[in-house]
């Protein structure tokens, strides 16, 4: 099998209907707050985010950094846990889940791609496309073909055997897309991308990142600086100093944000 | 998925090459130093027990029942026939390569001018060479036996040669103007007899009683000399195989009954088999020492490993894989280092002992004696199981720590890590 199954349907129409499809978010993130220790002090990075992520959006989080856009995206994840406040994946908390399920979850709920690409130097672009696979337990021969399928979507299809030090920046970047996606993730998400690479480079990753957006029907949410890339995504959060000024929920439960009037956000 | 982790953990270990061959290198040398040390104290073990089984007092030895305790009385009347029938049923046992009849006494000697005590110990010619073949350790002339016609000669340690100033014959045989000296020694019935000798040789033995003590005789000699004839007090036992002595002295004791007393080597000299058990404790204590230091080189590689790849961890752990394979991973490559390391340590010793053993072993000067004996390694075989072992459950607690230290990881302070 080499489609970009997935679970679900693709969306074209954006996520106006697919709310109306399936009300319930793929994501849900409630009053989530993390404070980090540093030298005996607590500093506190997120101070409450409501967020909802549904099926197929198209999500940038933008801000300065040190805004916590980072943070809130791990937290998504799962590669960290929360202060206080819940992140739930289809309405099951993430704090809940034993060692094994939080791995499991990672492995095929979510596809990370992240500002370095984090390839494993001593494996082929193939093999680090391949890993998450072979650590589902699938057998080798399929997870190979939809690797290299994956590989040559994302237009390595003569970069297969490659290591990660002989590619460029965008290249390793363009493999990483291809490890987050060889699960068939509901979600991908992304912590800067393009945030390590020359402009020319990083028009290439965000138009990739669209198709394969249009072409998976994946939710995308993705940190960003690039104002070329939160342009032409369907809605745009901005944070500030560890708070969302644009409300992540539609829900009135939402604590109100710190007055600041709502950048641009894009709904179809 | 634990070949494709054990893969990886070879990786690992081949990334890194200088600091994995050289953790590899420590733990290769201890089990070097540990192996080859062990051959030589093998090797020695076994030529002080060599020395004793058969040069001295053989494998086994059989005396009338009581002997045992009065023995440093050397008593003449706890005796035997030399022509029992049960001799030739013992020589004839499998695993028996010589059974020498012997006639144990005390008395004077003399040189005329100085006098002093020694023990008499009569050997039959035709059959002690073949009971105690490294009877000529440390021999200087000849051996009772060399000469079958010789009958009044005698073999003494050096120390009491010296001390009588007596000279060996100087072709070693009678009639070569040695030392003519004289023995008295009290009959079975209690006289005093007295007859002379002609030093023949001289043994520089490696403990005071065999230097300053003993003196061998012919046993014809010696039971003319005592008025004993046709009798002996002791019968030396050699056997082929060291590991049999145990069922050949239990076979023997069966066969003779309650009448005789049946001794082992070690029995009659415990020191010897104390001296051997203590050598190999002190290898233990060294074995361990070499290991402890192995395994700090490989706490410290391993900790260096999970430092530099933390963010491979985090990258792990973002793409699914449990806290639990992390672990395992860091135990891996801990095992791949040991194995490596272990083995070619286990497998160069295994040449170097065999290499120095074919070249006919060292020669070496043993403790308070001045003659060479050629000290042959051995492969202790029994060693290579406790020491492979040993290192490895060592590299596995040293890789526990800092793999559990990795697999506790946040993947986002992994992911961050330089």
């Amino acid at each position: 099998m080499t489609a970009l199954e997935t679970t679900h349907a693709p969306n074209p129409t954006g996520t106006a209907a697919a709310k109306a499809a399936a009300p319930a978010p793929l994501l849900a993130a409630r009053g989530l707050r993390k404070a980090f220790e540093l030298g005996g002090r607590s500093i506190e990075v997120l101070h409450g985010v409501d967020l909802d992520i549904y099926s197929g959006d198209r999500i940038a989080i933008v801000g300065r950094s040190g805004s916590g856009k980072s943070t809130l995206l791990h937290l998504l994840g799962a590669l960290d846990v929360p202060t206080a406040g819940t992140v739930r994946w289809l309405g099951e908390d993430l704090q809940g889940k034993s060692d094994e399920e939080t791995a499991a979850f990672r492995n095929k709920m979510i596809g990370f791609v992240f500002q370095f690409h984090h390839l494993l130097p001593e494996l082929t672009a193939l093999d680090n496309v391949l890993m998450p696979a072979l650590i589902a337990r699938q057998p080798r021969k399929v997870a190979q073909e939809r690797a290299a399928w994956l590989l040559e979507m994302v237009g390595l299809a003569h970069r297969l055997g490659h290591h990660p030090g002989e590619l460029s920046g965008g290249e390793q970047q363009r493999v990483a897309l291809a490890r987050a996606l060889v699960m068939a993730p509901r979600a991908v998400l992304a912590d800067e991308p393009t945030g390590n690479l020359d402009a020319a480079t990083a028009d290439e990753i965000h138009a990739l990142i669209h198709r394969l957006h249009q072409e998976t029907g994946a939710a995308f949410v993705v940190v960003s600086h690039s104002k070329e890339l939160s342009g032409r995504m369907d809605r745009v959060l901005e944070m500030r100093d560890g708070r969302l000024l644009t409300p992540g929920t539609t829900q009135n439960d939402t604590t109100p944000t710190d007055g600041a009037a709502p950048t641009a956000e894009v709904v179809a | 998925m634990m070949l494709r982790l054990l893969k990886l953990a070879l990786r690992n270990v081949l990334r890194s090459r200088a600091r994995s061959l050289l953790t590899m290198g420590a733990i290769g040398f201890g089990v070097l130093m540990t192996l080859v040390l062990g051959a030589f104290i093998a090797g020695l073990g076994n030529a002080i027990i060599d020395n004793v089984v058969k040069g001295k007092v053989g494998a086994i030895q059989v005396h009338r029942k009581g002997y045992d305790d009065v023995r440093e009385n050397q008593p003449l009347d706890l005796d035997l026939p030399a022509d029992a029938p049960w001799l030739a049923e013992i020589a004839a046992l499998p695993g028996v390569t010589g059974v020498a009849p012997r006639l144990v006494f005390s008395g004077i000697l003399s040189n005329g001018s100085q006098s002093g005590n020694f023990v008499g110990v009569g050997v039959d010619p035709r059959h002690d060479a073949r009971a105690l073949p490294a009877r000529r350790q440390g021999l200087a002339g000849q051996h009772i036996g060399d000469d079958p016609g010789a009958t009044a000669v005698a073999v003494m340690g050096k120390q009491l040669a010296d001390a009588l100033d007596a000279k060996v014959a100087r072709s070693g045989v009678a009639g070569g103007e040695g030392a003519t000296l004289s023995l008295q020694a009290a009959t079975a019935e209690g006289q005093q007899n007295a007859m002379d000798v002609e030093l023949i040789g001289s043994v520089d033995a490696d403990t005071p009683f065999d230097s300053k003590r003993l003196v061998y005789v012919p046993l014809a000699f010696a039971q003319e000399l005592l008025s004993m004839p046709g009798r002996i007090t002791e019968v030396v036992v050699a056997v082929e195989d060291r590991g049999q002595v145990d069922a050949i002295a239990a076979q023997i004791a069966a066969r003779l009954g309650t009448d005789y007393e049946v001794r082992t080597w070690d029995q009659l000299r415990p020191n010897v088999a104390d001296l051997v058990r203590v050598q190999r404790m002190v290898l233990g204590a060294i074995g361990v020492v070499f290991l402890v230091i192995a395994v700090i080189g490989v706490v410290n590689t391993m900790l260096m490993s999970v430092m530099e790849r933390t963010r491979e961890i985090g990258t792990m752990m973002a793409v699914g894989v449990r806290r639990s394979r992390i672990t395992l991973l860091f135990l891996a490559e801990g095992l791949a280092l040991s194995l490596i390391g272990g083995g070619v340590g286990a497998l160069l010793a295994l040449a170097l002992v065999s290499a120095v053993a074919s070249a006919g072993g060292l020669q070496v000067t043993p403790p308070g004696g001045t003659s060479l004996f050629a000290l042959i390694p051995v492969v202790p075989l029994w060693l290579y199981a406790p020491t492979l072992a040993l290192t490895l459950l060592g590299t596995l607690l040293a890789a526990a720590g800092p793999a559990w230290r990795a697999s506790r990881l946040r993947p986002v302070e992994a992911l961050r890590a330089l």
